[in-house]
Order: C-alpha cells, then sequence, then structure tokens
C-alpha cells in the first residue's frame, strides 16, 4: 500500500504531534464554512454527527477544506466511525494519516 | 441449482468527467472535488443521443450465447432501479423481445430493490426456471437505465450515476457460475429522500455498513462458506471508499473487490455488478470452483449478496 511506503515511521508520531494542534484550529475555523452556521463553545470533545449533524458527505468536505488550508494530503481508506466521533477524534485520525510535501 | 449461463456488458463511448457531470447539476467545487479526490470517481459513460432500447439492445447482442436459442428462452427479466423508465405507452421492454426474436417470452420488469435488484432478478429467474416444466428453459436477464433526471444522476456526496447495460443468460442448471445462495433484506424505514430527511439520513448512514455485511453474512451462510473462501468481490459501483471501509469492518481485502471500474464508469443503476463481472472474466479473475460474491445496495434501502461458484 502506498501510505506504507509513504509514511517514515521513525518521524510519525513526532509529525502527528507537531501537526495535531494546527489540525485543531483549522478544524475549528473551517467547520462554520462547512456547516454554514457559526459553533459556539468548540470543543474537542464535542460529537461532530450527533451534536453537530454532520454527516459523511460534509465530513468528507471538511477533509477537503483541512487539506487546502494545511497543505496536507489525508489519507481517508482507513477512516472509521471512530475516527468522526467526535472533534477530538477527527483531529488525532487527520494528524496521524497526513502525507506532508516536508 | 441456478446457474449464470453468459453475462455481457455495454459501456457508451462518450466519457463525461465528474467535473463537468458537477457543472450540470451545479455543484459546489467542494462537492465535485470529493468525488475523485476521496470516493474514487473520476468519469462516467454516456450516451446522450441514445434511447434505454439502444442502451439494451447494445447489451443484447453481445451475448453471444443467446444466437439461435431464442426459442429456449422463457422469461425476460428487467431488473431496474428508478420506477419509471419511459413515458406511456412506450415498453422498452416488449420492445426489446420483439427485436431479439424474444416476443414470446414471458417478460416482466423487477424492482423496487433500487440498485440491487438486478440480484433479485437473477434470483427470481432462477426459481421460475426450476418450476419449469422444460430444462432447457432459459430466461435473459437484462439491466441498464438512462441518468435522465437530476435524481437519477447524483447522490449527494456518495455517487454519480452513469450508463451502462447488462444482460445475463440464465438456466436452472448448469457446470459454471452456479448460485449457492442469495440474501437480501429490505429495510423500508429508509425510504424517502435521503436530501430531505436529514435525520434518516444520518440514520441510513449508520446503519448501511452494518446491513451490507449482515447480508453478506447472510448468503455465506445459507451455504456454509466462509469469507475467506470467497476470491473475489464484485460491488456495485457507488464509490470506492464504501467498500474500503466495509472492507475494514468485516475483514476482506479491499484488492479483492472488483473497483477498478468505479473510477471509468460511475454507479450504472443495476448493471454494476454484472458489469465487473465481465471485467473480472476478460482479467481472468474467475477461476474454476472459486467462489465469488456478488453485493449491492440499492436506496429504500434494500442490501443483497449473492454467492457464485464459477
Amino acid at each position: 500500500m502506498d501510505h506504507e511506503t509513504q509514511t517514515p515511521l521513525p518521524s510519525a508520531q513526532s509529525q502527528s504531534a507537531e501537526l495535531r494542534p494546527r489540525v485543531f484550529d483549522s478544524i475549528s475555523r473551517l467547520l462554520p464554512r462547512v456547516l454554514g452556521r457559526e459553533i459556539p463553545a468548540m470543543s474537542a470533545d464535542m460529537k461532530l454527527m450527533s451534536e453537530l449533524g454532520m454527516r459523511s458527505a460534509s465530513m468528507l468536505e471538511l477533509l477537503l477544506e483541512i487539506e487546502d488550508d494545511l497543505d496536507i494530503q489525508i489519507e481517508v481508506e482507513d477512516i472509521d466511525d471512530a475516527a468522526m466521533t467526535s472533534v477530538g477524534d477527527l483531529a488525532d485520525f487527520v494528524a496521524s494519516h497526513a502525507i506532508t510535501d516536508g | 441449482m441456478t446457474a449464470i449461463e453468459a453475462v455481457a456488458s455495454y459501456l457508451p463511448e462518450q466519457r463525461v468527467s465528474v467535473e463537468d457531470v458537477a457543472g450540470r447539476l451545479a455543484l459546489t467545487s467542494m462537492q465535485t472535488r470529493l468525488f475523485r479526490r476521496f470516493l474514487g470517481l473520476a468519469e462516467i459513460r454516456l450516451d446522450p443521443d441514445g434511447t434505454l432500447l439502444d442502451l439494451l439492445s447494445a447489451a443484447v447482442s453481445r451475448l453471444d450465447r443467446l444466437r439461435g436459442r431464442e426459442h429456449l428462452v422463457r422469461y425476460v427479466l428487467y431488473a431496474r432501479a428508478m420506477p419509471v423508465v419511459a413515458p406511456y405507452p412506450v415498453n422498452t421492454l416488449h420492445d426489446l423481445c420483439r427485436a431479439f426474436g424474444l416476443g414470446h417470452a414471458v417478460s416482466f420488469t423487477v424492482t423496487h430493490h433500487a440498485c440491487a435488484t438486478g440480484l433479485l432478478a437473477v434470483d427470481v429467474a432462477g426459481r421460475l426456471l426450476a418450476a419449469d416444466a422444460d430444462p432447457d428453459a432459459l430466461a435473459l436477464v437484462v439491466a441498464g437505465e438512462k441518468a435522465f433526471t437530476r435524481d437519477a444522476q447524483y447522490v449527494p456526496g456518495t455517487s454519480i450515476f452513469g450508463e451502462g447495460a447488462a444482460a445475463c443468460l440464465v438456466s436452472a442448471d448448469g457446470p459454471r457460475d452456479r448460485v449457492l445462495a442469495y440474501a437480501s433484506s429490505i429495510r423500508g424505514e429508509f425510504d424517502g429522500r435521503l436530501d430531505a430527511l436529514p435525520e434518516m439520513a444520518s440514520r441510513f448512514e449508520k446503519e448501511y455498513p452494518l446491513s451490507l455485511a449482515e447480508a453478506i453474512s447472510a448468503a455465506l451462510s445459507q451455504v456454509g462458506v466462509s469469507l475467506e473462501e470467497i476470491s473475489l468481490i464484485l460491488p456495485h459501483n457507488v464509490n470506492a471508499l464504501s467498500w474500503q471501509r466495509l472492507c475494514r469492518r468485516i475483514g476482506f481485502p479491499p484488492d479483492r473487490v472488483l473497483l477498478a471500474n468505479v473510477q471509468v464508469t460511475g454507479h450504472a443503476f443495476c448493471a454494476d455488478t454484472f458489469i465487473n463481472y465481465t471485467t473480472a472474466a476478460e482479467c481472468g479473475l474467475l477461476r474454476s470452483g472459486r467462489k465469488y460474491l456478488l453485493a449491492a445496495a440499492g436506496l429504500g434501502a434494500t442490501f443483497s449478496a449473492m454467492v457464485v461458484e464459477h
């Protein structure tokens, strides 16, 4: 699989840890645009589907927005329900499945 | 035991990119990009000047095993996803039968399983032939629809429909492509417009992979076949990502799901699984004695799986 060769294992964890706060910030800024409404008091625990009413299509649109915003590519083949539960879960998933040019 | 004697398929020559389709549907840039970037769709096939009869005829005319055996065809079944495909009094199925010397056959449409209706039609054909006094009797199953309205072209964030057709010759028994099992479950609580009923749409998204996995499991259980024994899944071409996610859920290698056509055909209604059959046959992916699985889901909602031994 491509992602096995594209993800350098020794630095993967540090890259993920460095990227995670930027991803969370990006989600916080982009979610209102994708949902078309303001979100007061955004938190990492906020549930994407049950609280914010997101669906898989809007989730994929959000991932595209994050890719553009952070200039990364996200490997989505591994995405599952757990990755789409809360804002924090999605930030974790993106940070650990991002391919950066650098 | 029901056997699929032969399968033929047809795809129109005109290739239309998902970006062009999205432009006609007035989708946003993000709605458009996610098809190619995440869902694995790149282009569809269309024949804007061709009729529905042209589409179905192109598949039937490629079914060489039908030639000279038309008199043996007792039943012609048209599997389709859309409830209405032609204005009254046009009857494309009857026109098709007349054109191919099948006017004597009992012909009817099988529907209401949406994009899973193709598998239902094979099952119904097998049951009719099993009850027929003539062991040599045949049934012809055809599938293929024109993507002629917005609803027939696009499921938001999920799929884009293209045109394609298939024709299958079914017999009551045979040495190859024997249908070992068929399972189907109808979830009528998901009947309705997903874009107008967001709460139902959310529940459907959650239930979709579970229900499709259950249909696959039910079909396998009917004949005591394990998932490991399935050499290939021939899917409906809704998109690549949903199949990759389903594979993770059921523990099946995604590279054993024939997804190559998703990016070049889009979702051709009920014809997908049969079009994928012809691709698998052309690529030498079907081996004698090996088992494979046809699987499809339809809006409304139906989840179906069929175990076949080549």
